[in-house]
Parts: C-alpha cells; structure tokens; sequence
C-alpha cells in the first residue's frame, strides 16, 4: 500500500513540475503592482485604488507599465519606485540590509520556538527515563483491548 | 443629559474605586468585617455597571435628540442620520467607543459578580483585578478622553457619521470586535486571581471555558463582519488588506486561540499551567496593544482614529499590567509545576504545543509586519511600509503548516501514538488529498504558475485532508455508537457529539476553517477589468458581458448619487441586471462606492462605479472573485462549531455491561478514556 502511495505521489509531483511558471508582462506588472501603495493617503495598494480623482494612481499605473517594458529584474523596478515616489511607496521589505531583519525575524522566532520544544521535550524524556516510566514493555492484555478497539473503530 | 452623563462616568469612577480597595481590604481580613468589605465591594462593582450604562444612555440619548451642544454628538452624528446609525454613533468616534469599552467591560464584571456563587473566594479576587481595569478605562474617559465635551456655541446641525461607517453591519461589527477584546478580561482576571491566591487544581480554567470561548466567537464575529463590511463597502475588490487595525484584530484572536487549544493539556494531563497563564496574559495585553494601534494614531490606517495623547495612557497601563503579572509570576511560579511531562512527540500534546507555537509564530508574524513601520523609523529615520505581499509571503506557509497540524492533530492518541496508528489513522485522509491535489492540476490549476497559485493549491488539498480526517472521526465514532444503540450512522454521529460537545463541536469548528480556507484559496484565480463605458459599451471579464444600458443620477437629502445600470451576460446568455453606484455625501462630501455584487457559490461578480473619465464616461471596474462565498459559510460553521462546544454534555448513555467487561474496566482504565 504505502509503495503505491509513494508511487502515486511522485507522479503527482511530476505532474506538477511540468507545469511552467507564468513571467508574462502582465504577470509582472500585477507581481509587482501588487507591492506598490499608491501615495494619495488613500492608504489603498496602487492596483486596487478606487479613489475617485486620486492625483497618483494614474502616473503610477502608466510608470509601472513602463517600468516593466524597461527593467528586466523586478527589484528595479521596486527601487525606481523607491527612489521617485519615496520608500513608503513600497510595501514589500527589500531583501537587503535593514529591512531583510523583517523577513529573518517571524521564521527565526518560529525557528527558536521549534528548538525550545524539540529541547523540552528531550529533556522530559530524559527524565522519564531516568526514574524508569518510559520503555516500560506493553502489557498484552492492554494490546489485547487496543487491538478490539481498533477492529471496532475501523472505518 | 450631558451633565448627567458626566456625573454617572465619575460616579461609576468613585464605584470602581469603592470595589477595589474595599475587595483588597475584606481579602486581608478572615472575620465577619472581612466578609461585609467583600459584599460591599462586590455591590459597588455591579453598582458601577448601573453607572455606566447612565453615561452610555446619556450620549446615545444625546445623539438621538440631536444636541450638538455636545462636541461628540457634533462631529459624529447630524439630523438627517438614521436612528440605528446614531445609535451606533456610540462607538463610532474615539470618545464614545472609549465608553462603550468601558460599559461592556462593566458589563461583564456584572455577569462575573452576579454568579459569584460559583466560587466566592476566586471571583472575589477577579473582581478587583476587573475594577483595576475598570479604573484604568474610567480614568480615560473622565479625564483624557471625555465624551460629554461641550462646544462654546450650538451649531444648528451636525457633522455626521463618517459615510463608510453608514453600512447595517457597521451597526453590528464593532460591538462584536469590542464583545471579543473587552471579554479577554475575564479570564485574565480569573488567571491572575488564581495565581495571586494560589488557587489549587483547574478550577480557573472550568470557570473560565465558557466565557473564553464565547468572548473568542465574539472576536470571530467580529473579524468576519469587518471582513464583509471591507468587501461590501470598500469597493477594493477584497476581504482582508492586511491594514493595521485588521491585524490588531488578530493578535488576541490567534493567541485567545492558542489558549482554548493549550488549556486541555491541562485539564486532562495537568501540564502547560505556565504556559497557560503567560497565554491569557498575554492575550489580554494585546487586546491592549490592539486598542493603542486604533487610538494613539501611531501606524496610519483607514480605520485608525486621529493622532492623540491616548497612546501614552494604554503604553503605561501597558507596562503596570505587565510589571503585576511578571511579579505574581515570579512570586508565585512553583505553584505552576505540571503534574505530568510529555513522553513522546508522536502525541495529542506534542499537537497542541506545535500548534500553539505556530499559532504565536502567525502572531508574532503580524506583529513584526505591524510594528516593522515604527521600528524602522527608530533605526533608519524613515517609515518602510508592509504590506500584503509581506504577509502573504510570511503569514501563509505558516498557516499551512497550522493546517496540516489541524488535519493530523485529532489523529494522535494522548500520551504516545504508535507509528503504525498514524498510518493507519492517516490513510484515507492522506489519499483524498492527494486525489484532490491531482484533481486540481487535471482541472487546470498550475501550481507554479505564481507563489499565489501554489499557496491556493496547497490550501485547497490540505482543506480536503482535514474533512477528510474529522469526517472519518465523526463516521468512526458513529459506527461504533450505532453498533450500540442501533438506529443509523447519523444518529450515532448525533449521540456522539452531544456526549462530548466540545470536542466534536471542535471538529466543527476545524471544519468551518477547512471551508474558509477553500474560499480563501480562490483569490488566486481572481480576475478584474476597468474601462470607461460610454452608452451600450461592453467590458468583457472572464465569462462574464457587461453592457452599459444607462447612467442615472440622485439627490437625497444625505447624499448626491451616480449609477450606472449593466445588463450582465454570461457566456452570452442573459443573466441578471447590476447596478453599481457613488455616492458623495453631503455634510463632508466624501465619495463612497456602493458596490453591486452577484454572488454564487462558485463565484462572485463584483461590480464598482469608479467615477467619471475625461469625456464623462462611467469608469466601471469588474473583478471575477472565485469562492468567496465559501469564506462566509465557512463563518457560519465556526459559530455553529463554537455553539455545539458552548452546549453542555448529555447524559451518557447507559447499556448493559457483562461481567467480564466490568472486570476488565477494573483492571485497565485507558488513558483519554471519556475524553
């Protein structure tokens, strides 16, 4: 059974991988529209502004297409923005210097947080042992009443 | 009214402060003295609930009968604004949802007082931490932050409600958000009381269930009726932007969540007891943390009130409430030792742990996006914003990784689960979603088409794998109560989850998630189109045809309005008509889109009138938003879910027992057993 899982699965997986991935230019500019904030305080993400008049939206709309018929690589089109519409104007963290610690920082904790527990739990096991609880032998009869509860309960 | 209303806020302050030092002293006095004090405190905390509402009926009354002498009544309500919309008025600017606060929190202190027969000494203790609350809200809307200001001339009409807020939900959506916030206090009082008093066994976390799993369906409600209100009102196309104040919403609501999953380890293992206490501890703070990001003005948001002095007031009572907790902690923590220790990773404990890590993890995530803003204006100088992309990136491999855990956590047995049980346990769930993940790619869906599409995948499969798992939960258990009782699957399933309310009702509650998540997985396959439509223009998106029949134009006495009225073609079939509408308010006149929306389980048709071109062409935006009708019905199974678990237990059901069972049971009493 679990050789026609694995078997399945991997067909599934190669399945998927012969999938492509879209680098479209309107794919593009929806990828990095969808990291711009239009900068008319609407507080909106530049794509989605509805502000009715919004003084910015529409030169921003027209730079990001210009931007992603000039520039090959994402980031500078990102750092175009940056640099003539103010950092505030992005609201994806750069993957560089400062802002890369808002990326570091919820996978570290997370990081941290699994460490801590996989430790805690050693240790409580260590302790475990150490007065003789764990690897106690399973009593037959106990298995007896496992196993009739498993036949009872099978789907 | 505004008088009296002064009066009953500074009364209820005088009553709060009666309830907390009067409690304080009868706790240090064993007589019959000690007993009158705590009467006479435990009087004045339900007295200052009376008080309260006085103020609170105050204002509302002032809204009601239009007296703009009152600054608050002034700039949020005006003569031409519906009664339920001056009624919500009350919590509709930064004074009065102060004293709403205020009033729910007396509110419960009341409920918490008046059932102070459940365990005198206990809820005694939680009374004063509550007045100790109390006073700190009281001392706000006396002195900082007062609603019943009064203007030196008395204009002839108001400024009105802000229009976004003019929506029916918005009448709903914020006393259910502050229900969830204000309710956390509860069981944090319970919390710190049991620790100050060393209180021995669980009986903090029995008391506390209820209340903690109705304040949390209070904050669900809440989130998903500001959800729908985005959605229906913003005209942005979406539920959920990722702003501040949403995600603020979220931080008691993830860790309330880690707390409802984290105290069963203690009920039934006795373990966690630290954990469980810096949880609801913590979980109280940022309900804190959430109303300083709403008041102080200290991260730009649409929904954030102005910049103000209050900020500083919620950071220092932010400091005591943690200074008081770390000292009782710290005074009192080798009353915490757990009674039992994990024996295996492969466990119902180890389950809950790693879900509650994730869960603080997805917690911790939003807060550094939240906070990242001012961080970096403390280091750099400058503000860098976050936004949905952060989150997307960050928040979602995360909350897979929570979605797995919900599919496989109800498999594992407490204490120690054998390899070969998982397995087994795990098979036809584990199948279905790699049926459903086929199934997707066969149908079209490309994982690596974008980040967007391989999260919705992934959603989507781990989805089936949980309904997959309770479903066989539920069918497991049935089958064995319909070998007992007879009667169908059905109505073991039924017997079965009105024996152990809370857990099946949990499943429920997993299930609604599962459901939730399948909508959420559609904004993936999203699509939208905006273009000027002149008379009998169309503007294709996905299936859909849309042609501009006509433009009209109003005038009410609350607002002017433009709509346009699109005859809606699918596959060129005629399928309904849609008016979208903006609308421009006259007190301020503020713009406001009044979105037209044709919903269907598979799809919604989400239509907004942008305004006007150059040439005076209506400029419409379409978007096609796939499944997000399933986001709401997933809603509506968490509150059913969350119902269930809120209804006691029925009676087990007696059958006859042969000798040799009752012999066996004697001998060998399974762990988990009735659980």
């Amino acid at each position: 059974m679990m050789k026609k899982i694995a078997q399945v699965t991997v067909m599934a997986v190669a399945l998927i991988l012969l999938t492509g991935a879209d680098n479209s230019d309107a794919a593009r500019y929806n990828k990095v529209g969808s990291k711009i904030m239009c900068t008319c305080s609407c507080g909106q993400m530049l794509l989605q502004c509805n502000h009715v008049g919004c003084p910015n939206s529409g030169p921003m709309v027209r730079q990001l297409q210009a931007g992603v018929q000039k520039f090959s690589s994402d980031e500078d089109i990102l750092k175009w923005f940056r640099d003539n519409w103010g950092v505030t104007a992005v609201v994806e963290p750069a993957s560089h210097g400062f802002e890369l610690l808002a990326w570091l920082m919820p996978p570290g904790a997370l990081a941290l947080g699994f460490g801590i527990i996989i430790l805690v739990v050693r240790n409580w096991r260590r302790r475990l042992v150490a007065v003789g609880m764990a690897g106690v032998p399973i009593d037959p009869q106990i298995e007896a009443f496992r196993s009739q509860a498993r036949r009872e309960t099978e789907i | 009214m505004p008088l009296l209303g002064s009066f009953c806020l500074l009364f209820a302050l005088a009553l709060a402060l009666c309830c907390f030092v009067t409690g304080i002293l009868a706790t240090r006095r064993q007589d019959a003295t000690g007993i009158r004090l705590g009467e006479i405190a435990r009087r004045a905390g339900m007295a200052s609930f009376i008080a309260v509402s006085g103020a609170a009926l105050s204002l509302t009354w002032a809204a009601l009968s239009n007296d703009f002498s009152v600054a608050y009544i002034f700039h949020h309500t005006n003569r031409v604004l519906p009664i339920p919309y001056k009624i919500a008025a009350l919590w509709s600017g930064q004074e009065g949802s102060l004293l709403f606060w205020a009033w729910l929190l007396a509110g419960y202190g009341f409920v918490l007082r008046f059932r102070h027969k459940v365990d005198r000494k206990l809820t005694a203790m939680a009374s004063i931490i509550i007045a100790a609350v109390q006073i700190f809200f009281l001392l706000i809307v006396n002195f900082a932050a007062n609603p019943f200001g009064i203007l030196d001339q008395v204009p002839a009409d108001g400024a009105g409600l802000n229009q976004l807020l003019q929506y029916p939900e918005m009448v709903i959506h914020p006393p259910m958000l502050y229900l969830g916030y204000v309710g956390f206090s509860v069981p944090f009082a319970f919390a710190l009381a049991a620790l100050i008093l060393r209180y021995p066994g669980e009986k903090w976390i029995h008391i506390t269930r209820r209340w903690t799993m109705v304040t949390w369906l209070f904050l669900t409600c809440g989130i998903a009726l500001g959800s729908h209100w985005a959605y229906a009102v913003l005209g942005w196309g979406g539920y959920w932007g990722w702003d501040p104040v949403e995600n603020a919403s979220l931080f008691p609501w993830l860790s309330g969540t880690a707390f409802l999953h984290s105290v069963m380890m203690q009920e039934k293992r006795g373990m966690m007891k630290i954990w469980n206490v810096w949880l609801i501890f913590i979980t109280f703070m940022l309900t804190i943390v959430g109303t300083l990001l709403t008041r102080s003005g200290i991260i730009s948001s649409v929904h954030a009130f102005a910049q103000s002095s209050i900020g500083a007031w919620f950071w220092w009572f932010l400091v005591v409430v943690l200074v008081v907790c770390s000292f009782v902690f710290f005074k009192q923590r080798d009353h915490l030792k757990p009674e039992n220790t994990m024996e295996s990773l492969a466990s119902r404990e180890s389950s809950f742990l790693f879900n509650n890590l994730l869960l603080l993890g997805a917690c911790f995530t939003i807060l550094c996006g939240t906070f990242f803003p001012i961080l970096s204006e403390w280091v750099r100088g400058y503000k860098i914003n976050v936004g949905p992309p952060f989150y997307n990136k960050v928040f979602i491999p995360v909350g897979l990784i929570l979605l797995f855990l919900t599919a496989v956590g109800p498999l594992l047995a407490w204490r120690k689960t054998s390899m070969g049980s998982i397995l087994r346990n795990f098979r036809v769930p584990a199948i279905l979603a790699l049926l459903t993940a086929i199934g997707l790619v066969a149908i079209g869906v490309r994982p690596l088409h974008d980040l967007a599409t391989f999260f919705s995948w992934l959603s989507l499969t781990m989805a089936m794998m949980i309904s997959a798992t309770i479903a066989s939960e539920f069918i497991r258990g049935g089958r064995v109560l319909q070998n007992k009782l007879g009667g169908t699957v059905f109505g073991g399933m039924y017997h079965l989850t009105r024996r152990n309310t809370r857990r099946y009702g949990g499943y429920i509650v997993h299930f609604g998630v599962a459901v939730l998540v399948i909508g959420i997985a559609g904004t993936a396959f999203n699509l939208e189109e905006e273009q000027p439509m002149a008379l009998h223009a169309k503007l294709q998106v996905g299936r859909y045809t849309l042609i501009n029949q006509s433009t009209t134009q109003d005038d009410t006495p609350r607002y002017e309005s433009e709509a346009a009225l699109l005859d809606v073609y699918k596959d060129g079939q005629y399928m309904t008509q849609l008016s979208p509408e903006l609308r421009t308010y006259k007190p301020n006149d503020q713009p406001d889109h009044i979105v037209a929306n044709h919903s269907t389980l598979q799809e919604d048709l989400y239509v907004v009138y942008e305004g006007r071109d150059s040439e005076g062409s209506p400029v419409i935006k379409a978007h096609v938003n796939r499944l997000v009708a399933w986001v709401w019905i997933g809603v509506w199974i968490v509150i059913l879910g969350t119902g269930v678990a809120l209804v006691p237990n029925a009676a087990q059901i007696k059958s006859p027992v042969t000798v040799a069972e009752v012999l066996a049971a004697k001998q060998f009493q399974p762990a988990g057993v009735g659980k």
